[in-house]
């Protein structure tokens, strides 16, 4: 087996190995601030500033449906470019760098398209570990979420119950 | 190759016609040398129609002003398609019709002395053999510009003068040649003789008599069958991408970026000092330098706000056509009052202005202005009046479009919408009207027709005058008028703000929505209907707090600032804990569909990293705001405090 294969950024997602070709990583940073935004869906924990853009900075716990938690020394935003939008992911943690050859892609398998089935393009397996291949069009397209929630109950949720006086 | 004109023919004037003249001339002129035979000959015959006006010869009339509008929109379709390297169209009716016009003049006209009758006698005979009363004869100059000529004083200018002064030019047309140079063709005819042109040499004009005078081109061209004119619609022509900028302001920018390097200059050598070691750097030298580049800085940025401006008029300029085709389309008169064509505005909003303007014109043909008979009956004058006006208050850029039609039927209106299973109100002011025609789906007609009636108009008129940050206001009279006013900012590039914070959460509000600013306590704010409510002035104003934009819960503090905000429904009150001053920022677009949302307008930055959002108070309230109410003082005890 010759191992050349495209690279990819790897990060976790509540325990999980996600990957994204690294051609379509601009850059990955440290969480530090995130401006909230009302009206905003549900999984968009706010907007951050990259190279004088303003950024929508997308939690994929939020994303696929795991609680949120609060951002760590660990947590990263993986700014990606795809289809002339560039977007942050918010994943728990990013440091690796993986080749990951076509052959050991495998098609998604019925028992893994549980909650975030439907945003992969394929499991790689390397070793002993399983890789999930993110399908970006999917990640992207959030018309699958429910309509707005307010911003701090959703960022904040760990910390604060908000509640809206009527 | 542009095109503008004023071919709004409604009075003859000589200045005009003379105007149109040239512009059509130098269009003819423009069109050879790119080889566009087309536009060239339709130019051509335009020409002879508006030379047989300025010299009384062809009477105005509505069919011609109705040719000299389809003439130049066929030419700017002309200029499209060759920019997008499309085929031309065939411009023969026009010209036919056109050069119908021309002859019908001449001969109309016996006297003999009219130049077009001139130029036909020309053309029938042959040049050589003149006849006696006449005695005219073609000759072909042809005129190159040289560096020593120049210097003579003899340039295309005085040439043309020249002949002009001893004939008629019939045709000038530049012709490129070898090496870079453009040689001036003229056709003139005149009484000279040969030996009176011969001296002519010296001043680098070759002349040449026209033995066969060639069938005019104009004539030649009008074989094909005279059917309706194929004109695209297509009612704007400049590039949206590209902006004309006044040279001045050009320079200004130059002299700022020439101050900038000097202070750069400056800097390094106090760079250079402090990295030696050497010598004992001022901290005020520093500061004196940071202050000079943030000069520069707001400098460059106003300069560079500035180039982006542009007149109003490069949307108001196309509105004629469009009422005239309007006019045409719905039998309805109106004479189109253009105001303030010079107002300035980002070229950037422009743009996005074209479609909400040509909606709204396109609304007052259709809804407003009433046929002409009903309107004899209503005694007022037949043709209708439609006023488009730009002014500039503060950071503001206003355009109004008024017609006199019947106004908008508010009868009808509610009607429909409680049809439609709209919700509306007992007194319907005009703020509440607005809310109802731009609801979406809402349309008054039966029938769509092209003017207007789908229904989608001004709901996305509105949806994209408030993304922009503007407001839309009516104002409607009964059988007199119906009148909306834009509210737009200046610039979208750069914004005067109010910092405000609340919760941890920062804001800028843009300036232009701020009226005053209020201190309150806690035990001010009531809740009011279930919306909370500060008194204000003689009655109460419904607020909004910051944290629950951001769905955060208010901490308990005694006292908060409120920002009383203005927008198209009325006045709403922002509630923050602290207010960080008045700033000038530069606005971020927020592009991505993700952050695309209601009542932001953007995001700045203000020099830590972090964004703050850019609160379009219009739509952020949509909600809470509320017409201000009158409720006497002793109401408002009954209702407990909200905190």
């Amino acid at each position: 087996m010759n191992a050349v294969g495209e690279p990819h950024v790897l990060f976790e997602v509540a325990g999980s190995t996600y990957a994204i070709p690294s051609k379509m990583v601009k850059h990955i940073d440290m969480v530090e601030h995130v401006t909230l935004v009302p009206n905003a869906n549900p999984a968009i924990d706010g907007v951050v500033f990259s190279r004088g853009q303003v950024i929508p900075a997308l939690n994929l716990r939020a994303r696929f449906g795991f609680e949120r938690e609060k951002n760590s020394i660990t947590s990263r935003i993986i700014f990606t470019h795809f289809q002339n939008r560039t977007v942050g992911l918010l994943a728990d943690a990013a440091r690796e760098f993986l080749s990951i050859p076509a052959e050991s892609v495998r098609p998604v398998e019925e028992t893994l398209t549980g909650i975030s089935g439907s945003y992969l393009k394929g499991v790689a397996k390397i070793g002993s570990r399983l890789i999930l291949l993110l399908d970006m069009q999917n990640v992207l397209d959030l018309s699958d979420l429910p309509g707005v929630a307010a911003p701090g109950e959703r960022a904040k949720s760990t910390h604060i119950k908000a509640h809206i006086s009527s | 190759m542009h095109l503008e004109e004023g071919t709004e023919l409604t009075r003859v004037d000589a200045a005009v016609i003379e105007e149109l003249f040239r512009r059509f001339h130098s269009f003819k002129g423009i069109s050879a040398i790119v080889g566009l035979q087309e536009a060239e000959s339709l130019a051509h015959a335009t020409e002879d129609v508006l030379r047989g006006l300025k010299q009384g010869k062809i009477e105005v009339n509505q069919k011609l002003v109705d040719l000299l509008m389809s003439s130049t929109q066929f030419l700017e379709q002309s200029v499209l398609a060759f920019r997008a390297q499309k085929p031309q169209s065939n411009p023969g009716p026009l010209i036919k019709d056109l050069s119908a016009l021309d002859a019908s003049a001449s001969t109309s006209h016996s006297a003999g002395k009219s130049v077009s009758k001139r130029r036909k006698a020309d053309f029938e005979q042959v040049a050589s053999v003149p006849r006696e009363d006449i005695g005219l004869l073609k000759w072909k100059c042809t005129f190159i510009p040289s560096k020593v000529l120049d210097e003579k004083g003899i340039n295309v200018t005085s040439v043309r003068e020249k002949l002009s002064a001893i004939g008629e030019i019939v045709k000038a047309t530049p012709q490129v040649r070898g090496e870079g140079l453009v040689a001036f063709e003229f056709i003139l005819v005149t009484k000279e003789t040969p030996s009176d042109v011969a001296d002519w040499e010296a001043s680098g004009i070759v002349t040449e008599l026209m033995d066969q005078p060639r069938p005019d081109q104009a004539v030649s061209g009008s074989s094909a069958p005279s059917v309706a004119y194929e004109i695209e619609q297509n009612p704007f022509i400049a590039p949206s991408h590209v902006i004309r900028v006044d040279l001045k302001r050009l320079d200004e920018l130059m002299r700022i970026v020439g101050e900038m390097v000097i202070q750069k200059s400056r800097s390094d050598q106090v760079l250079t000092l402090a990295s030696r070691g050497r010598g004992t750097v001022e901290v005020s030298v520093l500061k004196e330098s940071n202050l000079v580049l943030t000069r520069n800085l707001r400098d460059l940025r106003q300069a560079l706000m500035k180039v982006r401006l542009v007149p109003v008029a490069e949307i108001f300029a196309r509105m004629p056509f469009v009422t005239r085709d309007l006019s045409r389309e719905t039998n309805k008169k109106a004479r189109l009052v253009l105001r303030g064509q010079q107002t300035e505005i980002d070229k950037y909003l422009i743009e996005k202005l074209k479609e909400p303007l040509l909606h709204l014109v396109r609304n007052a043909f259709a809804h407003g202005i009433e046929n002409p008979r009903e309107r004899i009956k209503a005694g007022k004058p037949e043709e209708a009046t439609i006023e488009l006006k730009a002014s500039t208050i503060g950071d503001s850029v206003i355009i109004q479009i008024r017609d006199d039609g019947r106004g908008i039927n508010r009868e009808a209106v509610t009607k429909k919408a409680r049809a439609l299973g709209v919700f509306v109100p007992e007194v319907l002011d005009n703020r509440a009207l607005l809310d109802i025609l731009c609801g979406a789906g809402f349309s008054t007609r039966e029938e769509a027709d092209r003017a207007a009636g789908r229904g989608v108009g001004m709901a996305v008129v509105r949806k994209t005058i408030t993304e922009l940050g503007g407001t839309i206001m009516l104002e409607t009279v009964a059988g007199k008028s119906t009148e909306f006013t834009l509210r737009m900012p200046l610039t979208l590039a750069i914004a005067e703000t109010i910092i405000v914070s609340s919760g941890g959460q920062t804001c800028a509000i843009p300036q232009s929505f701020v009226l005053e600013v209020l201190r309150i306590e806690s035990s001010d704010i009531r809740s009011v209907n279930r919306v909370d409510a500060i008194p204000y002035r003689d009655g109460i104003l419904p607020v909004i707090r910051l944290e629950s934009i951001f769905g955060l819960q208010p901490e308990p503090r005694k006292a908060w600032f409120v920002l009383v905000l203005t927008c198209e429904k009325g006045s709403v009150g922002l509630v923050a804990e602290q207010i960080h001053g008045q700033k000038e920022v530069v606005v971020r677009a927020m592009q991505d569909p993700l952050i695309q949302v209601s009542g932001v307008s953007g995001a700045t930055e203000l020099g830590d990293g972090k964004p703050v959002l850019i609160l379009n108070a219009a739509e952020l309230f949509n909600g809470a705001v509320r017409p201000p109410q009158r409720i006497p003082v002793e109401a408002k005890k009954e209702e407990e405090p909200a905190l």
